[in-house]
């Protein structure tokens, strides 16, 4: 008897140790000295923009473009962390939304495993396939890790053509069933939006911990100078193996969504221009800040939508116009539009602080 | 029969491809070799050379040598405009910005010759005939000698003017040394859109070469650029021989595993290649002069 208490007991220790540690991934962690800065009032104003958006807006459309603006925006924030903090170039972060996408389109429809388990598995399949493949090509850089990832793309865009048993070939597997989170049914575009967004802002409080972390501060330093970081004891290679399975299992999560929410996944969406897309949100949104992605992710998607009525034209008008923001603004588009509307609008409110200090 | 049999088959065949793969690599190479740049857009130098050929020749009514000429010079004004419009705007830029943008203009470039030039597979008649003829018991079309001649002849135009001119001397220094380029007085950005003129007409000749045996169509061009990029790397970056030698093992080895594995897997080939050899020897088989082994 005496037995049993204690195993029941020590198995709900287990459990409350990994809410706990789950919970610290999140909240703010009080030792820090700095954390009164994690939420400032710029991020309760985007959060109440996101939140009252379909509510003030209620456009199906408007809302399925959301949706997919937000699943790109989870791709783009796990990419930002390897692209943005710790300046190593993927192309393969497409792959890892597909294997993210047809581990849950898998599971779901052959298995009939709930997809709040399969939306984990994904991001656990994922993440085991980036470490596999980062432990031989991060050392590489620049172009080569470049051309390595993409290689990696094709290679996985092959076998699942290759592999119709499994992955249902060139069609692809259809009817994913809707994301349900006990017995509620995410089924309108509406719902979606919610649970796609609650998720983003979940990884984003998330990212801004690991930023601030030790990790963060290492990846950063390494971005700057690897022989430098190493001098320092920062282990060059685990740091960038770890971000690079980081940023994967965000690109699972975002593939278990993306085949919820449109019910298939099939191989067309995971090409070399998909690689692009998502490299282009980051680019464009500023690297090395969280936000920019999730900007980019919602400026691109917009910019598809809208380039989609041009029909045959809409895939080179869509080249000139990377090119040309490229040319134009190549710190992204956030930080030149941010400097400016910093520098107007607070330009008041510093001169104020300043008068007030030299008093 | 056996997957044997057929080898000599898959041989010749991979020669050929080989042959292209080459030209492509060597695209990749002269560009390197004046400014570290890599253009992602070159595989569209290939397809626009087989494309402007094909509709010179059939809807502007050029005899054949006229037609494939003009289109060199048009394909090598393509480059031009490539460099003054993208790279020389960029050519202070990071690593990934020049990446999406030599990316973003070979989407360009391909969906806009899709429009224009339309979307079906083009094929040209070949140069002399289609009757194939025999070499020690394997049929050989008599393409595959055109493309083998042409790219030797390329070969030895680039060695000529990378080693014996002052030009070839100038670009190489503009890329090893930039400060020293321009203590000497050499106008760097010139060189470099010298460069990717010859780039962009050696892809052009590749594509022209090519078209009579595989159809050209306006997506073929990215992933014949990818596969003569990942040639370059494997015969050692930087380096011309290096491309001619990677191409053809490159070429033969994707003919020749189709003898052995499903032909569906034959694209993932050269992408296997490309990981092992990054990983095992990253300078690529006959060395770089720019990698550092260290530190790549």
């Amino acid at each position: 008897m005496v037995e049993e208490d204690s195993t029941k007991l020590r198995k709900r220790d287990l459990l409350f140790t990994g809410a706990l540690w789950l919970l610290s991934l999140i909240l703010p962690d009080p030792h820090l000295p700095y954390r009164r800065e994690l939420i400032k009032k710029r991020d309760l104003f985007y959060l109440g923009g996101v939140l009252l958006l379909p509510i003030v807006w209620p456009s199906s459309h408007v809302h399925h473009l959301m949706v997919l603006a937000g699943i790109y925006a989870i791709l783009a924030l796990g990419l930002s962390l390897f692209l943005g903090y710790a300046g190593q170039i993927s192309l393969g972060h497409a792959a890892f939304f597909g294997i993210g996408a047809y581990t849950t389109a898998i599971l779901t429809t052959r298995y009939g495993i709930p997809p709040l388990a399969a939306f984990w598995a994904s991001a656990g399949v994922a993440a085991i396939f980036a470490y596999l493949i980062g432990r031989p090509i991060l050392k590489l850089k620049g172009y080569f890790l470049a051309l390595a990832t993409l290689g990696f793309v094709e290679i996985f865009l092959v076998i699942v053509r290759e592999t119709p048993d499994l992955t249902g070939g060139v069609i692809g597997i259809f009817g994913v069933p809707w994301f349900s989170l006990g017995g509620f049914q995410f089924d309108t575009y509406f719902k979606q939006y919610y649970l796609v967004w609650g998720i983003l802002i979940g990884l984003i409080l998330f990212s801004k911990n690991l930023v601030r972390s030790k990790m963060g501060r290492a990846l950063l330093a390494l971005a700057t100078s690897e022989d430098a970081a190493s001098s320092v004891g920062i282990n060059v290679v685990q740091m960038k193996v770890g971000i690079f399975v980081v940023g994967a299992a965000f690109a699972g999560f975002a593939g278990s969504l993306f085949a919820c929410v449109m019910s298939t996944a099939n191989p067309e969406a995971f090409s070399l221009g998909f690689s692009v897309l998502i490299v282009m949100m980051v680019i464009l949104g500023g690297m090395g800040n969280l936000y920019g992605p999730i900007a980019g992710a919602i400026f691109l998607t917009w910019l598809i939508d809208i380039l989609g009525r041009f029909q045959e034209y809409s895939l080179s008008i869509y080249g000139l116009i990377l090119v040309l923001l490229l040319i134009f603004f190549p710190d992204g588009i956030g930080t030149r539009l941010n400097i400016r509307l910093i520098y107007l609008i607070s330009y008041w409110g510093r001169k104020k602080r300043r008068e007030t200090k030299e008093i | 029969m056996t997957p044997w049999a057929y080898i000599p088959q898959f041989l010749s065949s991979g020669i050929t491809i080989g042959a292209i793969y080459a030209l492509v690599a060597l695209g990749f190479v002269t560009i390197a070799r004046a400014s570290q740049i890599i253009n992602f857009a070159q595989g569209e130098f290939v397809m626009l050379g087989g494309m402007i050929t094909f509709s010179l020749l059939h809807h502007v009514g050029l005899p054949y040598p006229m037609a494939a000429v003009t289109s060199v010079f048009f394909v090598i004004l393509v480059g031009f405009l490539l460099y003054l419009l993208v790279i020389y705007p960029l050519r202070k830029a990071s690593i990934p910005i020049l990446l999406m943008a030599t990316l973003g203009a070979s989407l360009f470039i391909s969906n806009s010759s899709s429009i224009v030039f339309g979307p079906l597979p083009k094929a040209l008649p070949p140069f002399s005939g289609d009757e194939p003829f025999l070499i020690a018991g394997i049929p050989v079309v008599p393409q595959s000698l055109w493309v083998l001649g042409a790219t030797f002849l390329l070969l030895f135009f680039l060695y000529h003017l990378s080693h014996k001119t002052l030009l070839g001397k100038a670009m190489e220094a503009s890329s090893t040394d930039p400060l020293g380029a321009d203590l000497s007085g050499i106008w760097r950005s010139l060189m470099v859109f010298f460069a990717f003129g010859v780039s962009a007409g050696m892809g052009s000749i590749a594509g022209i070469l090519i078209t009579p045996i595989f159809y050209t169509s306006y997506s073929s061009g990215t992933l014949l650029g990818l596969k003569g990029f990942i040639a370059a790397v494997l015969g050692g970056w930087g380096k011309n021989s290096g491309a001619i030698l990677g191409g053809f093992i490159l070429g033969i080895a994707e003919s020749v595993s189709v003898a052995f594995i499903p032909s569906g897997y034959k694209d993932a080939v050269a992408f296997i290649i490309l990981l092992l050899i990054l990983h095992f020897r990253p300078k690529g088989i006959l060395g770089s002069p720019f990698i550092d082994s260290r530190r790549w």
